[in-house]
């Protein structure tokens, strides 16, 4: 997020698309409901009828993956109708010229007919938003998950930079992350390009630097992104692989392939607090430690770097995760400190210890160059936070931009790479419920939970519903090409015609054996939010008479 | 704000535009206009009591909790709407300039006693259950069954050890008083809790779990322990959790005392009583065996070794002698030492025939092992009824059941006869009767006269009572002879302060209490350890518990059998337990625990009497601050509202709602409603309901400001009382919002989640996953050991830490060496630490030497 959670209350406006925060970001989602009973208006572009959209000002009902056609449709009205920051444009960013050509031909009614929202709907959604003194834009996986999700990204910071939406409160481009400290394993290098602190491992500036603090020579080419893997299993050029803390076979689109590749790997080592779908294929399986029994950070959706305490030691012989790495590093390489057991007699911990590593960290990377845990202990920092007296960054881009000025960009709108066809008529489209977490390792082993939000089920609208033969309750087969899963229907008029929705999260009938694996060409993340699917009511045996 | 309390006490004062300038209790304040004077008084820490307040929301009906005395009320043009002129809520008055504000003035106390009263007579339920109340030792029997419906089994263990160290011979020989006041009666029997605690601590010894018991920081402190049994042992172990260093001296080869050589092995096993000692002893605590007190060593050499203080339990070992002829014969015992002889292995011979004189729980130990010792007839002398016996009824039934036989309103007389053919002793005996009642009723027995027979015996065993110290002075040095005994024996210790007559000499259990049950004798021997902390530390003993307590009923026949609507009959497990006829034949343990399947059955039995919200009442909290005597000022009788359970996290007792509304004004989905059909004149409601919508998402945030245990977590099933919980602050593990909470622990528990409404980004809101879904940390499924597949196709197999790493490092050196280091991968994870990431990709690029490392970012 540029901004924070606490100023959505100041926002005048909230363009929420693609998430369905009151289920995803419950704390979040009651801050944009706070806001909106002060009076902000809030405009919901989703292809369901979520919650939110109860209390919009204006719901629209896009198809899924026609995010950024939406998008440039909005900034279309703008330029056109002079509503735009001419201020802001000219001092802030740059490639206004290329960017205003590229929308110049995305009229509503263009959008209207690829988006199938009204197009009187888009010109209101767009007056609305540019004429806010502060509009905030807030997306998560609706957004991203797509073989466009870039370009969905740049449609959306676009649109926050003419209207002048940055640097300021209550505005902002708003990203809700997903995972408790997907933005610190992001922060931290937990990815094929970058170094710790967004530094890419191909410039020789960035290896030399962490060939200093590590004390050994780096390699400079940018490794497999973790949709990649399975492919590169399969092909032979990965052998071995360490999972910590990770259900790809639950998680993953297309996890029939991701479970085959797992399976042929020379060695698969899961860490995990679980015997998780994944790790009951692994050779071997590491006992982790949950968030409880742990000390360290996360850093949450704000970049707010925020302490996690130890409160319970772990069960049996499990290891918090870092003391496990500590130990394989001790183990392989005869690093660190040399122990490849505890000295702990309650903890087990196995040095370096978080904080010793905190104080690493930062040193790699002059965003959290200001932090410690003893700044920490007081109250969480937010980064950037470059020196020991500086109070952290809440707002993001209040004075400039990292590159100067911000860069427009012109984005071509392109649809989804699998669309429903004669056999697969229907797209799925997959997400949260509130109730559940992910895979569920750890909420379908919560009881209040779990009893809240127990099976599967396929949103169905009643149109879809009478074409395909099945009631509200009837079980039916969900079938793409990559697989298929059988689970019960939910009629709602919450979904749109033509779609169908399947929480991700059950094993069970696991959603992500029927999405598509396709990537996007630039970050290479997966189109989980459209396939084509088919829905039938499963055919069962009649029960023979009684004679 | 510009106020500032200074180290000082003194306010710091900055003036601003529209502020206003008033004092409250003395103390000038500067603060904003337009503030509620309670506003005022919490930015300025000054504490006014309320039950309904909700920032931002004024409560209706209002508790008028937070009343306030405004002295210049008339100056400030206001009239009170309250019937003690002066008196103002300061929820609902605004501060104004030149006010004088007094919080806890007579007038202001007493209306809040006066409200605080009111309110209570409305509220019904009970605080502790009953079987909690009962138990000597105040062990909160209710949450260690709760734990175990759970299947959290050490964790049961873990809060019977914070007041019974020696649960596992307790749970074996305890007389059960908490049994005999479950409210199951009412409904069909009582819950069968001593075999509950005998099976978790079983289980914990079965399956080698080591509680971890914490120990607070060294004190310096040493404190010597005269007597290894059941007292001596619980007070050093709860000595050396306070940080002392204890040293037990013991006369025996072994520790256990009483449990040792008084209980014979049927009763506590040799190796169950092995393992609970050394559970003790391995919190770290010195032992002196073979050293008896007055022989080899006395008081002054404890002082001289430098101990700051001397507990004493002995126990009561010395055997009273009966008073007849020719007791000594080397075939008549006394109950103690034959016991000991027992303990010890010895098996002499007693012959075909043997009478035991005294009717206590040692009489009919004496008896069951006279039985296993292949005694032919066992009967016990008494000279009453069998009612009037000391002894445990459950045990007379028990050695009844093995044959041992009753003689009672007999009395010995002598010895001295000449017994029959083959026997060793001849008995005489006199009938006894009821005399007259003295004063105070009680019924004296005297002999018959001319109603003499006799029993020809091998065997006589007197029981008749034990002392600690044999002769009228403890033997040893000169403490010793300042030392008062009573006349009965035992040595004299203040009931509240544990002191004995010498100065940091402390005593308890059966030494001073003459002979009692084991749990009395922890109960003693704790209360003395807590007196010896706070002599050798020069503090004041911490306050006892309060004792104030909400009932639904005193006694059984206080109790509406209405509370018991919709309880199925379902009876008690029965203990397995091996038959009399194989049982006599050894010494081997008769009764034999419960199962882990029963154990679940019969703590499912329990109807969970206390409030779970025993650790966070507010009106109990007030009412006991306020010294409000709810026994006399009153309160509710009998249940008007069934206990409602259809809400997935939330269980709603409206018995216990004091319609203070502060559940419905904090919940933000505005899902909630308390409505009352009518109120009386002192605003409580009258039909009273509290509805969930179906706009509810079960965040939970209405119980965390519930102020009684109208709203409860239905997951929070056992009441936090005794040792206090810690809050943990951390980070929620579930989505990127990073919302704080408090972990409530419990030993090594996470027994519910909150959150501070004062700390962002959250200020006291969490979802449904936050506040309910923890549950996982503490689940069975959770990997516990390493495991690897030696070969694809083989099944996950158990290993050590050392197997699992080395087959890890082996099999990456080999690829990495094989086909270079590109062939490797890892895939951390959002879910872990930033430091775990940080240290997972440095091994992966510094450590192996590729960039293949990635997250999950894209799910």
């Amino acid at each position: 997020m540029t901004n924070t959670i606490n100023g959505i209350v100041d926002s005048d406006v909230m363009l929420v698309i693609g998430s369905n925060t009151t289920e995803t970001h419950p704390i979040i989602g009651l801050r944009m409901l706070a806001a909106a009973k002060k009076g902000a208006r809030l405009i919901v572009a989703d292809p369901r009828r979520i919650m939110l959209c109860d209390r919009a000002e204006l719901w629209l009902q896009q198809r899924p993956g026609t995010d950024s056609a939406l998008i440039n449709a909005m900034c279309h009205v703008i330029l056109r109708d002079g509503l735009e920051d001419r201020k802001f444009i000219e001092e802030r960013t740059e490639n206004f010229a290329a960017f205003r050509e590229s929308v110049a031909d995305c009229t509503p009614q263009w959008a209207e007919k690829i988006s199938n929202v009204p197009a009187g709907e888009i010109e209101k959604a767009a007056r609305i938003f540019a004429q806010a003194e502060r509009a905030g834009i807030y997306y998560t996986m609706g957004i991203t998950q797509h073989t466009s999700g870039t370009d969905n990204v740049c449609a959306l910071a676009n649109l926050a930079l003419i209207t002048g939406n940055l640097g300021k409160a209550g505005a902002g481009l708003n990203p809700l992350r997903g995972q408790n400290n997907v933005q610190g394993a992001s922060d931290m290098g937990c990815n094929p390009t970058f170094f710790p602190g967004y530094q890419r491992c191909d410039s020789p500036e960035a290896r030399r630097k962490f060939a200093g603090i590590w004390g050994v020579e780096l390699s400079d080419r940018p490794g497999l992104v973790a949709t990649e893997m399975p492919d590169a299993i399969l092909e032979g050029r990965l052998a071995g692989m360490w999972i910590m803390g990770e259900n790809p076979v639950l998680s993953d689109p297309n996890s029939d392939h991701v479970r085959r590749a797992l399976e042929k790997l020379e060695i698969l080592v899961v860490q995990d607090i679980f015997l998780t779908e994944t790790a009951e294929l692994a050779d071997v399986v590491l006992p982790a430690a949950s968030f409880a029994e742990k000390e360290g950070t996360f850093t949450n959706t704000e970049r707010r770097v925020q302490r996690v305490r130890r409160a319970v030691p772990p069960p049996g012989e499990a290891r918090d995760d870092l003391s496990i790495i500590n130990m394989v590093a001790a183990r392989m390489l005869a690093t660190g400190h040399g122990h490849s057991i505890s000295m702990d007699p309650v903890f087990h911990t196995v040095p370096p210890l978080a904080p010793e590593i905190f104080a690493e960290i930062t040193t790699c990377w002059p965003a959290m160059a200001g932090m410690s845990y003893e700044r920490l202990e007081e109250g969480p920092l937010t980064w950037p936070c470059p020196t020991p007296d500086h109070p952290g960054t809440p707002i993001l881009h209040v004075d400039g931009f990292p590159r100067g000025r911000a860069l427009l960009s012109a984005i071509t709108w392109q649809g989804p790479e699998e669309l429903p066809d004669e056999e697969y008529p229907l797209v799925l489209t997959t997400g949260r419920v509130l109730y559940q977490y992910h895979t569920g390792t750890m909420t379908r082993r919560s009881r209040v939970l779990e009893d809240a939000a127990p099976g599967p089920y396929v949103e169905m609208n009643p149109d879809d519903a009478r074409a395909a033969g099945v009631a509200d309750g009837d079980e039916v087969r969900a079938s793409s090409r990559r697989g298929s899963i059988v689970l019960p229907v939910r009629v709602t008029d919450r979904i749109q015609q033509g779609l169908v929705f399947i929480p991700f999260h059950y094993r069970e009938a696991a959603a992500n054996l029927l999405t598509n694996d396709a990537l996007d060409p630039h970050c290479k993340i997966a189109e989980a939010k459209v396939c084509a699917v088919k829905i039938e009511k499963t055919v069962t045996e009649p029960a023979p008479l009684a004679l | 704000m510009p106020i500032r309390l200074l180290p000082s006490g003194f306010w710091l004062l900055i003036p601003l535009m529209s502020n206003v300038k008033l004092t409250i209790d003395g103390n000038e304040i500067i603060a904003e206009k337009g503030l509620t004077i309670l506003e005022v008084a919490r930015r300025s820490r000054i504490p006014i009591p309320t039950l309904c307040y909700v920032p931002g929301t004024v409560g209706d009906p209002a508790c008028e909790i937070c009343v306030v005395e405004i002295a210049n009320h008339a100056e400030c043009g206001l009239r009170s709407q309250l019937k003690t002129e002066g008196l103002f809520r300061s929820c609902a008055t605004l501060a104004l300039d030149g006010m004088e504000v007094l919080t806890s003035s007579e007038a202001v106390i007493a209306h809040r006693q006066e409200r605080l009263a009111l309110i209570s007579q409305k509220h019904f339920g009970d605080c502790k259950a009953p079987c909690n109340l009962t138990c000597p030792g105040q062990i909160n029997v209710q949450g260690y069954i709760a734990h175990i419906a759970m299947g959290q089994y050490e964790e049961a263990l873990r809060l019977i050890m914070e007041r019974n160290p020696v649960p596992f011979s307790v749970g074996r020989v305890c007389p059960r008083f908490c049994e005999t006041r479950c409210r199951r009666i009412l409904v069909d029997e009582p819950v069968s809790i001593n075999h509950l605690k005998r099976f978790v601590a079983d289980w914990c010894m079965n399956h080698e779990i080591d509680l971890k018991i914490p120990k607070e920081r060294p004190t310096g402190k040493r404190i010597a322990v005269i007597g290894g049994g059941p007292a001596g042992l619980t007070a050093a172990f709860f000595l050396t959790r306070k940080g002392h260093d204890v040293t037990i001296f013991e006369a025996a080869p072994q520790l256990g005392g009483a449990l040792r050589y008084g209980f014979p092995e049927y009763k506590i096993p040799k190796e169950v009583l092995d393992y609970e000692i050394n559970s003790i002893l391995r919190m770290g605590i010195n032992i002196r065996l073979s050293q008896r007190w007055g022989t080899d060593f006395t008081l002054q050499d404890l002082k001289d070794m430098g101990f700051d203080a001397t507990f004493i339990g002995i126990g009561a070992g010395v055997d009273l002698p009966l008073d007849i002829p020719c007791t000594e014969n080397e075939h008549v015992y006394a109950a103690t030492s034959f016991l000991r002889m027992v303990n010890l292995g010895k098996r002499p011979d007693m012959g075909r025939r043997a009478a035991v004189i005294g009717g206590n729980n040692i009489a009919m130990e004496v008896a069951r092992s006279l039985v296993r010792l292949g005694v032919d007839e066992v009967t016990v002398i008494y000279p009453r009824s069998r009612i009037e016996m000391p002894a445990n009824q459950r045990n007379i039934k028990e050695a009844e059941k093995e044959g041992v036989q009753f003689l009672l309103m007999a009395s010995p007389v002598s010895i001295c006869g000449v017994p029959e053919k083959n026997f060793r002793l001849k008995l005489d005996l006199i009938r006894m009767k009821l005399g007259e009642p003295d004063k105070r009723g009680k019924r004296d027995v005297i002999p018959i006269p001319d109603s003499t027979n006799s029993l020809s015996v091998d065997t006589v065993v007197t029981s008749l009572g034990q002392r600690a110290v044999a002769e009228p002075v403890v033997k040893g040095g000169e403490l010793e002879a300042q030392l008062a005994l009573t006349p009965r024996g035992m040595i004299q210790a203040n009931p509240r302060s544990s002191q004995t007559s010498v100065d940091g000499v402390f005593a308890g259990g059966d030494a001073a209490s003459g002979p009692k049950s084991v749990i009395q004798a922890v109960v003693s021997a704790r209360r003395a350890a807590d007196n010896i902390h706070a002599y050798v530390m020069q503090q004041p003993k911490a306050p006892a518990e309060s004792r104030f307590n909400f009932t639904r009923g005193r006694s059984f026949d206080d109790v509406s059998l209405r509370n018991f609507d919709g309880i199925g009959v379902q009876l008690r497990e029965k203990v397995p337990e091996r038959p009399p006829e194989t049982a006599i034949q050894d010494f081997d343990e008769v009764k034999l625990g419960f199962t882990e399947k029963m154990a679940l059955r019969e703590a499912d039995r329990c109807l969970s009497c206390g409030c779970t919200a025993f650790d966070r009442c507010d009106l109990k909290r007030l009412d006991i601050e306020y010294k409000v005597n709810i026994n006399k000022t009153g309160m509710g009788t009998v249940p008007h509202y069934p206990i409602d359970k259809t809400h997935p996290a939330i269980t709603v007792d409206r018995n216990k709602c004091i319609f203070c509304r502060r559940c419905e004004r904090v919940c933000q989905y505005d899902a909630l409603t308390v409505s009352a059909q009518s109120v009386d004149e002192y605003g409580r409601p009258v039909g009273l309901e509290i509805t969930f919508g179906d706009n509810c998402v079960s965040c939970g945030k209405c119980v965390d400001n519930c102020s009684t245990g109208a709203l409860n977590k239905r997951s929070r099933i056992v009441p936090i009382q005794s040792e206090k919980v810690r809050d943990i602050r951390t980070t929620c593990p579930y989505c990127g919002t990073g919302c704080q909470m408090i972990l409530k622990v419990k030993g090594q528990t996470v027994m519910e989640v909150t959150a501070d409404p004062e700390v962002g980004p959250n200020y006291g809101d969490l979802c449904v996953k936050g506040r309910f879904g923890h549950n996982f940390i503490h689940h069975p499924d959770r990997l516990k050991r390493p495991l690897i597949r030696r070969q694809k196709g083989m099944p996950l197999e158990p290993v050590k830490w050392d197997e699992a790493l080395e087959f890890m490092a082996q099999s990456f050196a080999r690829i990495r060496g094989e086909k270079g280091p590109d062939a490797l991968a890892g895939l951390s994870s959002a879910r872990c630490t930033t430091e775990e990431n940080y240290a997972f990709q440095k091994f992966f690029r510094a450590g192996i030497g590729t960039n293949n490392v990635d997250h999950c970012a894209r799910y």
